[in-house]
């Protein structure tokens, strides 16, 4: 890495954030920020950072010189000037692209542009590798994103003026201090505050270089006042009082070169919990809560010694925090040493399930320590690392704690949600910067013949960019990082993979030990090129291979198995078709490799691994057993257990059962034909749960005694996995209920039940709850689920079943447990939720509209009975986390839907507002989506788009988003009565400018924008004539974006700040850097001057026109004007920001030597030609000046983008515009 | 007659037994009334009427006992005697020949003795078992006349006051289950009366199966974030060990003064001392309770790796956020800054 150094236009080697207005009532802070850089080259001019929705007041250089700066951030509103005729999600996704590269740090982007006085050369400030200190005083005032304030209702205000508080804890205005005597303080009420972000969301409260991989030392200060504490990364080094003795200071040293994305801040009044058995651990929670925080956190040095030793390596931070805050941005976030955590993941210990989550979720916090903090990633292209190894860390956790069925049962789940998702939208490609290579050395592996296809992007956003990505996508695309890294760590083993990990921790180490050397800490930077290089290095095993095929191609594989025994041969003829690749269904590619088989037969285990090269092959295996069932013996299995078996069932074949890639060293979805017998074996006698829950599955499809018999005995059986035992018990249902016709007697899992959990003295009558073995706790809680689902001939519950589940209620009794019930409870009242049918007499009822108290079934009464009483109880005596109270909600939300009840959705509105329990919220609103796609009318998706916009909590509104994706208000295309053009215009307008401040939000609503609409023009807008759209064509930067959306393979997105950058307006993957002309280099550096001087003296001639903003906090003054009148003028009163953007220009000559391409380029643009790809730079270029300009079009921005965008294209595009047909049109 | 004259003569002083009221004398007389008026012949009478002959009848019975005690006081005596009555009938004019053939008529009705009021029961409260009959013979069985009385039986033999509990398995459980379900029931309906509620059908008029309004209940009650609620759940209490929890050696044995929360702080810039503790909300004075190391006020150097073992041997918690706050630097005392 050392010769990449020199290309690096700087590096920050240290940086200074001090907040010290923190200020809860007005949701302001007011900041500092210095960071020390070190230029790589002596005529640097001009410095980009990222900083968005922070007011900026003043940036210095050296303390001593003032610096003009420039504002501009093209994400503000995305695509600008788009008419309703371009309402279409493939343009939209291209200016997206485009528009997150532009301020992209790894690409050497930003949105402040400050520019290095001449003053400074004359001062002597420059020079190579000469500490420059930039100073930037900010303000910020209600941040919308990145820094969330929970400030309950006060609850006095709240007795005087109901209602008044909550309108002023949501709308964020409470401001107006009322008298002391009427308020509980900030402190007491639990007002908090803490950053939160999706990936790098740093800059949204401090100016930064917001990349993963700028590292440098901090110095962190926070004034809060004197009832909080701040929470931040690094050490703490002192707490001082301020003088008036009411506020003081935190002070805190990062001495481990940290990213800034990796910086976060939590303030409020926490209980402090030194861990009793680290003392270097602290956890934090809000007040009353530190009983419960002890109990959570009991486990937490386990999970220490537990990475410690794994890694062979020590905790890389000198002491680590776990804040626990309220409304969460997600469950977890991680930071440099310090981890936020939802309050919500607290438990008593009396508690059970929340145990397993919180614990996993705990441990994948401390990996992100070690993957994600301390070793961090280098572009976008390398998150798979960060995610997938932070991940395989936490799995490795769970198979020591939790044991190897719950992990493999994980792995399992996990590829199962990554088929799902990719056979919906298409295949993750992990790595999509580089190709994989389309010639592989012949013989190689067993992978010669693969071609390679450029893959399109299959997806509705562009995955190269993290801040584009649907979080969905990114969720998966973790899980399937995570199953590449096991996949990595079977073929070259746990143990060489753990010192791969290890030796790369022990170089970070000795790295982050360096003090300011910025070149030294690369080592702490991954990408998947060292990375790759790394294993070769500790193993001395290639991997090129399995990278070009997992990780730089994306799909998995899907294997359909068939086979004939062949008894003259004694052989199995077995035949494995990968038809789902060869007919190119999504998601799915040809797999060419090594697949293992394993094959059961009377003799033993036996696997075997054949070469897969085709869609279609085939193999004889012969059978060690020749002679069956002639002598009574063990059979052993595959962990050299040897078992009776009862042979009866088997026809001619020796073989028991026949597994394919049973170790799960592929990502892949199996379709496997085996008789029932066959199956009925695999349930009863592997081992391997993965396998006796496919077992379990499969045999769903052959209702017969003798499965029903298996099921039954796997659900009694002690040893088995409980997880397998709660499967089974649904999937025995379905048998049942195929069997319903032809059997009688009880249903067989009442009688289970009844066996287990039954009383002595009446089997009726539930035993008191003993939840002391987990596992029949387990099944305890399972079983009810699955009875619920029998169906009797007539298609309805059967009455015993729904009669025993009232007793079920009617006995329970905790009393003597010492663990709480409220899981149990809700799965009974999800029990009866699932009894419920369709009612038969919805015509006698006209059509339902009168359904009364009184037309009820007395079925359906009995069961409103319980779940009422539950509902209302638990407004009395709440139970944790209100288990019981959404799970009423969701039958409740049955009974409506299934035409018990009347639908109406005041219940679900009534319990999805702000002030509820959070799960109480998220559940009543899927419940409340529910309602909508069956009846809704469009005001009540008015109502949750409200919701969407204007929730304080961002967790909430996310969750509606994929509530709504999941279960969408009407399909697409289908004329439905709630599709309207308002509705695509108010979804529009929010991916387009509403959501700037958090692209998770905006991608969600991407997400949903895609489900309603699809890629193209939604339908229900009025289809415009031809000529209406040819204009857009031409007004759009669409060709250069669509070619870059084409190329995402080719581009590497994150060539970093080097050299070249600065002269070349944007990226330029290295491979090509050859095919620009040779003259470019020098002659653009020699002309940066001119970018300056062509700037100053042209402002912006309508600089005036746009509105000042309506958000406050981005204030627009024409940056040129203070540019040509220099630096006095941007002085701290007037508060304003330049927001300006603004590219690296080439040289006029440069723009000359161009010009005919391009013209030629903008008639061709539809064509797409793949031999501009070597201009990407020009089209960056003039995508970045297009929508400069077309920002003196856009109605209103936050943050008054109009006038920066319009002094841009003032001075920036002034070269080109003249030169550009593009602009002509404008 | 039957009724004493001295009972009567009694009646209008005082009420000692409070059994006897004046209208239990009335009733008496009424009835006596009634019954010499059946005698002669009448079938019935209007309630004035016998009243009024009541009336009649108690004035001359009061003037007759009257005039009986001044005969007695007359010639010194304390009760009267047969013959003071016979003078004070003759005196009021009534002929005494005939008086007892009167008295001994053949068709004479009687009258039921009075019952006594039930009220009269009142010992029965003070006492248990047969105690005046057969407490009393036994203590004399047992020791004689000169013993004071037992005691109620009750406080030295054992008796079983309860029924013998139901050892019916199914009916345990039944009357436990049937009981908590009214319990409950019961509660929720009571809430579901005087809150908001909402209905599950669209006709208002029914409340067969109200449900409370997740809005806030009781606005008087301090409002707490959501999650308080949804954390310390209330629907069970365990009795959770915390101690196990606790850290070995940590002291929690300091007095907690959460009353003065409110004030300002109230620091003592010129001394060392620590009491840094007092501004900090109540929720969170823990933090700094724990007494800093004597060595607090020294600079506190950021401990290396190899120094940072887990130690907990000496019980001093060396944690950043335990320490105290320092006190601003221009004060009277400067303090040794770390940077």
């Amino acid at each position: 890495m050392g010769d990449v150094v020199s290309f690096f236009l700087l590096c920050t080697v240290h940086q200074i954030v001090s907040l010290t207005g923190i200020n809860f009532s007005t949701r302001s802070i007011i900041g500092f920020v210095e960071l020390t850089i070190l230029p790589q080259k002596d005529n640097i001019r001009h410095v980009r950072l990222n900083a968005k929705q922070c007011r900026i007041y003043k940036v210095s250089l050296n303390a001593s010189l003032e610096a003009p700066f420039q504002y501009f951030d093209p994400t503000l509103e995305v695509s600008q000037g788009a008419t309703k005729n371009q309402y279409d999600l493939e343009t939209f996704s291209e200016c997206h692209l485009s528009g997150c590269n532009l301020v992209d740090p790894d690409l050497n982007g930003g949105e402040l542009n400050i520019k290095i006085p001449s003053e400074a050369y004359a001062l002597d400030y420059i020079g190579i590798n000469k500490p420059l200190k930039i100073q930037v005083e900010f303000s910020l005032v209600e941040p919308q994103g990145g820094i969330h304030f929970v400030i309950p209702e006060n609850p006095l205000q709240n007795c005087e003026v109901s209602g008044e508080g909550a309108a002023s804890a949501a709308g964020g205005s409470a401001s107006a201090t009322p008298s002391p005597a009427s308020t509980v303080s900030l402190a007491e009420r639990g007002a908090h505050m803490y950053t939160c972000g999706h990936e790098n969301s740093s800059r949204l409260w401090f100016p930064c270089i917001d990349t993963l991989s700028e590292l440098c030392t901090w110095k962190l200060e926070f004034t809060v006042d004197e009832s909080m504490t701040a929470v931040s990364c690094g050490d703490l080094v002192e707490t001082v009082y301020t003088h008036d003795m009411k506020r003081k200071t935190f002070h805190y040293v990062v001495d481990t070169p940290t990213a800034a994305p990796n910086i976060a801040l939590v303030v409020g009044p926490f209980e402090i919990y030194v861990d009793p058995n680290m003392h270097e651990v602290t956890h934090f929670c809000l007040p009353h809560l530190l009983p419960v925080l002890k109990a959570t956190v009991r486990w937490v040095h386990e999970t220490f010694e537990f990475m410690e030793t794994v890694l062979n390596s020590r905790f890389p931070y000198t002491n680590y925090k776990q804040v626990f805050v309220d409304e969460a941005y997600t469950d977890h976030t991680c930071f440099s040493s310090l981890s936020i955590l939802s309050t919500t993941l607290l438990h008593s210990s009396a508690v059970v399930d929340q145990v397993y989550e919180t614990r996993k979720i705990g441990a994948h916090a401390l990996a992100c320590q070690y993957y994600g903090c301390f070793i961090t990633t280098e572009k976008w292209s390398d998150l798979w690392l960060r995610k997938g190894i932070s991940r395989y860390l936490a799995g490795l956790f769970v198979k020591k704690f939790f044991g190897n069925n719950e992990y493999r049962q994980m792995i399992h789940q996990q590829m199962e949600q990554v088929i799902k998702y990719e056979e919906k939208y298409g295949g993750i490609i992990l790595d999509s910067s580089v190709p994989p290579k389309s010639t592989v050395p012949a013989g190689a592996r067993g992978e010669a013949h693969r071609e390679v296809q450029i893959q399109e992007n299959p997806f509705a956003f562009p995955p190269s960019n993290v801040n584009t990505c649907s979080p969905e996508y990114l969720e998966i695309m973790a899980l399937k990082s995570h199953l590449s890294i096991r996949m990595l760590e079977n073929r070259i083993g746990a143990q060489q993979l753990l010192q791969v990990l290890n030796k790369q921790l022990s170089l970070a180490t000795t790295a982050s030990q360096t003090k300011n050397n910025p070149a030294a800490w690369d080592n702490m930077v991954l990408n998947t090129s060292t990375f790759s290089k790394s294993i070769f290095m500790v193993t001395g095993k290639d991997m090129n291979v399995f990278f070009d095929q997992w990780i730089r191609s994306g799909g998995h594989a899907r294997f359909h198995m068939e086979f004939v025994f062949n008894m003259k041969r004694n052989t199995v003829e077995m035949q494995i078709n990968q038809d789902a690749a060869s007919q190119g269904m999504r998601g799915i590619r040809k797999y060419v490799g090594p697949l293992t088989v394993a094959v059961q037969e009377l003799d033993g285990w036996f696997s075997y691994t054949f070469p897969i090269e085709n869609i279609h092959s085939k193999h004889d295996i012969t059978c060690h057993s020749k002679s069956r069932r002639n002598k009574k013996k063990k059979i052993p299995l595959c962990n050299n257990e040897e078992v009776d078996m009862d042979l009866s069932a088997m026809d001619d074949s020796p073989v028991l059962w026949i597994r394919i890639d049973p170790d799960m060293q592929l990502v892949r979805s199996l379709d496997i034909q085996q008789p029932d017998f066959q199956w009925q074996y695999q349930l009863r006698h592997e081992r391997d749960v993965t396998a006796q829950s496919e077992a379990a599955r499969a045999l769903e499809r052959f209702p017969s005694l003798a499965s029903r018999k298996a099921l039954i005995d796997m659900i009694e059986d002690e040893k088995c996995f409980y997880r397998v035992r709660g499967l089974a018990t649904h999937c025995l249902a379905k048998v049942a209920n195929s069997m319903a016709s032809n059997s009688d007697g009880p249903p067989p899992l009442l009688m289970i039940f009844k066996k287990m959990f039954g009383s002595f003295a009446a089997s009726h009558i539930i035993k008191q709850n003993d939840f002391s073995n987990l596992q029949s706790y387990f099944l305890q809680k399972e079983l009810p689920v699955a009875m619920a689902k029998l169906r009797n001939v007539q298609g309805i519950c059967p009455p015993e079943v729904l009669k025993f589940l009232l007793d079920l209620f009617k006995y329970n009794d905790n009393s003597k447990s010492n663990f709480s019930d409220n899981y149990y409870r809700a799965a009974l009242v999800d029990a009866l939720g699932e009894t419920v049918t369709p009612v038969v007499s919805m015509v006698q009822n006209e059509l339902g509209s009168s359904i009364t108290a009184d037309s009820l079934s007395p079925d359906t009464k009995a069961i409103l009975e319980e779940v009422t009483r539950y509902l209302n109880l638990e407004k009395l005596l709440p139970s944790y986390k209100y288990t019981v109270t959404l799970s009423c909600l969701k039958t409740l939300r049955k009974l409506q839907k299934q035409g018990h009840l009347p639908s109406s959705p005041i219940l679900f509105k009534d319990y999805g507002k702000y002030g509820q329990f959070i799960d109480v919220r998220l559940s009543a609103l899927e419940c409340f989506v529910d309602h909508v796609r069956m009846e809704g009318n469009f005001k009540d998706i008015s109502h949750l788009l409200n919701l969407v916009e204007t929730d304080p909590d961002p967790y909430v509104r996310h969750k509606i988003c994929r509530f709504m994706i999941e279960n969408p208000p009407f399909d697409r295309a289908r004329h439905h009565r709630n599709d309207k053009p308002e509705l695509v215009e108010r979804l529009w307008n929010f991916m387009n400018s509403g959501f700037w401040y958090d692209s998770r939000l905006r991608c969600d609503i991407v997400d949903l924008y895609f489900e309603l609409y699809g890629r193209k023009m939604p339908v229900c807008i009025p289809l415009p004539e031809l000529a209406a759209l040819q204009p857009k064509k031409v007004d759009k930067p669409k060709g250069s974006a669509n070619r870059e959306k084409k190329s995402s393979f080719i581009i590497p997105k994150a060539e970093k700040r080097k050299m070249e950058e600065i002269i070349r307006p944007d990226a330029i993957p290295a491979e090509f850097a050859h095919a620009l002309p040779p003259v470019n280099r020098e002659m653009v550096a020699a002309d940066i001057p001119d970018y300056f001087s062509m700037d100053d003296p042209e402002p912006g001639p309508s600089h005036h026109v746009g509105q000042p903003a309506k958000k406050s906090h981005l204030e627009v003054e024409n940056a040129a004007v203070e540019l040509a009148a220099g630096s006095a003028e941007l002085s701290l009163e007037t508060k304003e920001k330049h927001h300006k953007h603004r590219r690296e220009k080439k040289s006029k000559k440069e723009k000359k030597k161009h010009k005919k391409e391009k013209k030629s380029k903008s008639k061709e643009h539809k064509k797409k030609h793949k031999k501009e790809k070597k201009h990407t730079s020009e089209d960056q270029m003039h995508s970045s000046s297009v929508m400069g300009s077309s920002g003196a079009h856009s109605k209103m921005m936050p943050g008054g983008m109009t006038d920066g965008g319009q002094a841009l294209s003032s001075d920036s595009s002034t070269p080109s515009t003249g030169n550009s047909p593009i602009h002509s049109t404008m | 007659m039957i009724l004493s004259a001295s009972g009567i003569s009694n009646s209008s002083n005082s009420l000692p037994d409070p059994s006897v009221t004046e209208d239990s004398y009335r009733k008496c007389l009424k009835m006596g009334v009634a019954n010499i008026l059946s005698e002669v012949g009448f079938d019935s009478t209007t309630p004035l009427a016998l009243e009024t002959l009541c009336e009649l009848f108690q004035s001359f019975l009061g003037e007759l006992g009257r005039s009986s005690r001044a005969y007695t006081e007359l010639a010194c005596r304390a009760h009267p005697l047969h013959a003071d009555v016979l003078l004070a009938l003759i005196e009021m004019g009534v002929p005494t020949e005939g008086l007892s053939a009167y008295a001994f008529r053949p068709g004479r009705k009687s009258l039921a003795n009075p019952q006594p009021a039930p009220p009269i029961k009142q010992t029965s409260i003070l006492h248990t078992g047969d105690r005046p009959a057969s407490s009393r013979s036994k203590a004399r069985q047992a020791g004689g006349d000169f013993l004071p009385e037992l005691p109620d039986s009750h406080a030295f033999v054992r008796t079983p006051t309860h029924k013998q509990p139901v050892t019916d398995y199914v009916g345990v459980r039944e009357k436990a289950a049937s009981q908590k379900r009214d319990v409950e029931r019961a509660l929720t309906r009571f809430i579901a009366k005087t809150g908001q509620t909402h209905s599950l059908f669209s006709t208002n008029d029914t409340n067969l199966f109200p449900l409370i309004s997740p809005e806030r209940l009781m606005p008087d009650q301090p409002l707490l974030p959501a999650y308080i609620n949804a954390l310390l759940f209330k629907d069970q209490v365990f009795e959770e060990d915390e101690r196990e929890f606790q850290p070995k050696k940590k002291k929690e044995d300091d007095p907690l003064d959460d009353s003065d929360d409110d004030d300002p702080p109230p620091p003592v810039p010129t001394t060392e001392k620590m009491k840094s503790s007092d501004p900090i909300d109540s929720d969170s004075d823990e933090e700094v309770k724990v007494e800093p190391p004597p060595s607090a006020a020294v600079v506190p150097v950021q401990e290396s790796p190899v120094k940072r073992n887990r130690r907990e041997h000496d019980g001093v918690i060396e944690n950043p956020f335990l320490k105290p706050v320092r006190m601003p630097r221009t004060t009277a005392t400067p303090v040794k800054r770390a940077l």
